[in-house]
């Protein structure tokens, strides 16, 4: 009887227990401690299985970064995107990847990646840079400055003045390919001040105002590079170049001859000093001249411009109401004597004013001077106007 | 007397605790804190069902990029013998994408669906999708959602009324998890499972919709399935290529709704002995699509279709890709291999996306629109064309890209493309799998396009005179007589509308009640007028009531537009039925 008794006392608990469970706040209060204990298991399989996909994505990344410093590019491209597939937004796996792809010369899917990586970092400086490349290549000028600007001002990691001006350098050398020199000098100004005394990038800085035709630049930093070695070849003949052409030709024989001897293989720069040589030799107007070396030089260069209005036959294109500078050739030729020059000063200016309109009309209608002619066509610019 | 008592106990009962509890814990309300429960539930399921993806694709494919060759023909047709036998001897309700059972679980079983199913479908669609088979991972993490929701609903012994409407919670919950996209989940359960707009069943969809996602986020980022590239329309006449691609798209997803219509019968009339392998021939012949250069069609394919964006691929390969899918899709799928077509569905979309995009490009090279931008919209366009959910797929673009500007081309091109599937292929594709079944669900499609019948079409002009009520009853019975009308309208003053017959101003009079105003003397106050534009359904409430009903404008309540009796009605459903 006690324990029936017993029993159904039990069994009212343990219906009352059921009643008690079934009631919703209890139901739902066991539910959240369900919910609890799920999540937390669930955490610690999150934490097991992107344990597992970072260490897998390091495993491909490191693999890919070897790939692609050997420029094993088609490799390095399918191992980025092994690492990828474990951490798909991942910064440094996207632009390694992108750097592979332009490797390929795979700029189209490049761009994409790295345009998708400049609107998470626009201030990336290799995004902008390699952005700045690709839309060079596909001749989007106003997005390759624009990128290339972003990458001279943007945040570089490691030596952060050195990247900058790498990339002002090389947005340099994009201007100056799309013939915009005017905006070229103008960076080339603003990088020649940031630029300290490194005598390498003082003669590439040269080499660039050169090719932006800005001579008196170039002149000053393949000084600035020779201050630093006075017998670096290329700033010589740099500084050559330049002197040539701002028509300072007896600094440039100076320099040339320099760059000659340091370099005899610099077939240009002994061209250059040929014509140089030429230049100073030929020239009646040089002040250390004698007069009688003067004369000499005019009936010379009188012959020169004779003979190459020959070879050249009657210019065409030439003026017809202007005389033909054959004709007047023809006609003062028997005055071009070292006496009748002597007798005759103003002659002197005569005769070269023919030879170098002949010159300068050969020079636009016939093959290009070479030799003395070259030499008379440069004697006619240095002394253009005076 | 009986009030009094009540009456007097009802503060008392409202401050105490147990009341007080009962208040709070009222069923709508109680469902409500259930569905955050459910989406917490289904959230952490999807998460744990994305990790099981996860591991099978990387210890049955491999983890590299490249997979080898012959991991590629051996894992999904190893695994279509493993899924074959798990699905016949052990889970048989785990065939298909799960939608279908969803609804099926609120149309016919008030709710029900076993846990075994979404054990069943957990393992399976895990297995099928990390091997290879061209299936994606979010109808089951749909059913998924909502087997739990249907379990929890059975422990916390709701009642029946929201046992149906609890499957489709979970659904949402389980939808928005796997798609990190709560408002397409919310719109695709109320525009293909429930089929309506409550604002009860609403606000439990929404909240578990949420609560799901916030608990994948927790785990798993809030990185959307894709990495979005910059989407831009400079001109408006840029729409007309994007129509193409609705053409296009259209098409496509009629080629690939008739696959299913034929292939799937077909491979269900083969003999039984045949399903053992049907899934792993699948395999088999997915493997040696991808062996021959293809591999981005196992799967989900949610990395491909990134690549697609972010313009990896020629238009041409882009294409054949599209073809492709469609032809692994079509074989997973038909040979009852677990798993969802809505990545499948994304990924052709995708592909003939950037495909009809990139080919425009080549002809048309001023056009603005990047590959991503024509992949996104062509994901749209065959969510709207194939899986026959045009609101779902312009919103699931818009909250994927998160960018309103693509709202325009996205609109235009999937109104195409839903149009030219709709002419070309009547039945929506979940309609045509749940016939294949056997089973007989509410089309949502059908209802949507249903023509609703109106107050307006039953309708007729009012016979006989309007009485007063001012009027005596001598002075309305003599207007009465005068009608052939035996049911005569009266209106009130200031306004409202009564009814009065014959036989009543004839009895009144003959009581001596000739001098009296009818109005005072009809036994009830008024009767309620209905208006032109409502649901004939309103109709039925009140007709059998009363003879005549007013039909009233909407603008001035005593201006009369006809009357509704409820001969008029059922005539005009016996029409509407034989029409």
């Amino acid at each position: 009887m006690i324990e029936s008794q017993e029993d159904k006392m039990a069994g009212r608990r343990l219906e009352e227990l059921r009643l008690y469970l079934r009631q919703q706040p209890v139901m739902l209060a066991l539910l959240a401690v369900l919910a609890l204990v799920f999540f937390l298991a669930v955490t610690v399989l999150s934490r097991t299985y992107h344990a597992q996909r970072d260490a897998l994505g390091n495993r491909w990344y490191s693999r890919g970064v070897g790939d692609l410093s050997a420029r094993r590019f088609e490799s390095a491209v399918t191992e980025f995107r092994a690492a990828l597939l474990y951490s798909r937004d991942n910064y440094v796996y996207q632009l390694n990847l992108a750097e592979a792809l332009i490797g390929l010369k795979r700029t189209g899917e490049a761009s994409a990646y790295l345009v998708n990586l400049w609107d998470r970092q626009p201030e990336d400086g290799l995004v902008n840079l390699e952005l700045g490349r690709i839309a060079g290549q596909k001749g989007q000028t106003e997005q390759a400055l624009r990128y290339y600007h972003n990458a001279v001002y943007a945040a570089w990691p490691g030596d952060q003045e050195v990247k900058r001006r790498e990339a002002r350098l090389e947005l340099i050398e994009y201007l100056l390919s799309i013939h915009a020199r005017a905006q070229a000098q103008s960076e080339l100004i603003a990088l020649e001040e940031n630029l300290g005394e490194d005598p390498a990038q003082q003669e590439r800085v040269g080499d660039l105002f050169l090719q932006a035709q800005d001579y008196e630049h170039a002149l000053g930093a393949y000084h600035l590079s020779l201050r630093s070695d006075r017998h670096n070849e290329g700033a010589l003949a740099g500084a050559g170049m330049a002197a040539f052409q701002l028509g300072r030709y007896p600094l440039a024989e100076r320099y040339l001859q320099a760059a000659v001897a340091g370099n005899p293989g610099d077939a240009q720069s002994a061209d250059r000093l040929k014509t140089t040589e030429l230049v100073l030799r030929m020239d009646p107007f040089r002040r250390q001249i004698s007069v009688a070396q003067r004369d000499r030089n005019v009936v010379a260069a009188f012959a020169t411009a004779g003979q190459r209005i020959k070879s050249c036959g009657v210019p065409k294109g030439a003026v017809a109401s202007q005389p033909n500078l054959a004709d007047r050739w023809a006609r003062m030729k028997p005055q071009i004597s070292e006496q009748d020059l002597r007798r005759d000063p103003d002659l002197v200016e005569a005769a070269m004013d023919l030879v170098f309109g002949i010159e300068r009309q050969t020079s636009a209608t016939c093959a290009t001077p070479v030799g003395t002619d070259l030499a008379l066509l440069l004697i006619a610019k240095l002394h253009e106007g005076n | 007397m009986n009030h009094e008592p009540a009456m007097a106990a009802k503060p008392m009962n409202g401050h105490s605790p147990k009341a007080l509890l009962q208040s709070v814990f009222r069923e709508e309300r109680f469902f409500l804190i259930l569905s955050v429960f459910i989406g917490v539930f289904s959230g952490l399921a999807v998460v744990c069902f994305r990790f099981a993806i996860g591991w099978c694709r990387l210890y049955l494919l491999g983890s590299g990029a490249v997979l080898s060759p012959t991991r590629l023909l051996l894992a999904p047709t190893l695994a279509g013998l493993v899924i074959a036998v798990l699905v016949i001897h052990f889970f048989p309700l785990t065939r298909g994408s799960g939608v279908n059972q969803t609804k099926a679980a609120l149309y016919i079983y008030n709710g029900h669906i076993p846990i075994r199913t979404a054990i069943g479908k957990f393992i399976t669609a895990a297995l099928a999708i990390g091997s290879g088979h061209s299936l994606g991972p979010e109808d089951p993490s749909l059913q998924i959602g909502a087997c739990l929701a249907s379990v929890l609903g059975r422990k916390m012994r709701l009642s029946r009324d929201r046992m149906r409407l609890i499957a489709p919670v979970g659904a949402a919950a389980g939808l928005a998890a796997a798609f990190n996209a709560p408002i397409s989940a919310v719109l695709f359960v109320i525009e293909e499972v429930i089929g309506r707009w409550t604002a009860g069943i609403l606000g439990s969809v929404v909240l578990s919709a949420v609560s799901s996602v916030v608990v994948m986020r927790w785990f798993l980022g809030s990185e959307s399935l894709f990495r979005i590239p910059a989407v831009q329309l400079e001109r408006p006449s840029e729409l007309i290529a994007y129509s193409i691609l609705g053409v296009v798209g259209g098409l496509a997803s009629v080629l690939f709704s008739a696959g299913i219509a034929t292939l799937r019968p077909w491979c269900k009339a083969l003999p039984r002995w045949t399903q053992y392998f049907q899934p792993a021939l699948a395999g088999l012949l997915i493997g040696i699509i991808a062996l021959l250069g293809a591999p981005q069609i196992m799967g989900a394919g949610y990395e491909a279709m990134d690549e697609a964006m972010h313009g990896r691929f020629t238009w041409q390969f882009l294409a054949l890709l599209a073809g492709l899918k469609i032809v692994a899709t079509l074989l997973s799928f038909v040979s009852g291999t677990p798993g969802g077509m809505f990545a499948p569905t994304l990924f052709v979309g995708a592909m003939l996306g950037a495909a009809v995009g990139g080919a425009e490009h080549v002809i048309l090279p001023h056009l603005s629109g990047s590959p991503g931008t024509y992949a996104l919209v062509g994901m749209g366009v065959l969510f709207a064309g194939f899986l026959r959910a045009p609101m779902t797929s312009v919103f699931m673009v818009l909250e994927v890209s998160g960018n309103y500007s693509i709202i325009v081309p996205v609109i235009v091109a999937n109104t195409i493309a839903y149009v030219i599937s709709r002419g070309l292929q009547p039945i929506a594709i979940f309609d045509l799998r749940t016939r294949q079944d056997g089973l007989e669900l509410p089309s949502m499609e059908e209802q949507r396009e249903e023509g609703i019948l109106r107050v307006e079409d039953a309708m007729r002009p009012v016979e006989g005179p309007v009485l007063d009520a001012q009027e005596t009853v001598d002075q309305a019975l003599l207007k009465a007589e005068q009608s052939a009308a035996d049911d005569l309208l009266v209106r009130l003053r200031p306004s409202g509308w009564n009814s009065v017959t014959k036989q009543q101003l004839r009895a009144l009079a003959a009581e001596g009640k000739g001098e009296a105003a009818v109005g005072s003397l009809l036994p009830i106050l008024h009767i309620p007028a209905l208006h032109r534009d409502h649901p004939l359904e309103t109709a039925l409430r009140y007709v059998d009531r009363w003879p005549l009903v007013p039909v009233v404008s909407r603008v001035d309540f005593r201006q009369l537009e006809g009357v509704v009796s409820q001969r008029d009605v059922l005539e005009r459903y016996r029409e509407f039925g034989e029409g």
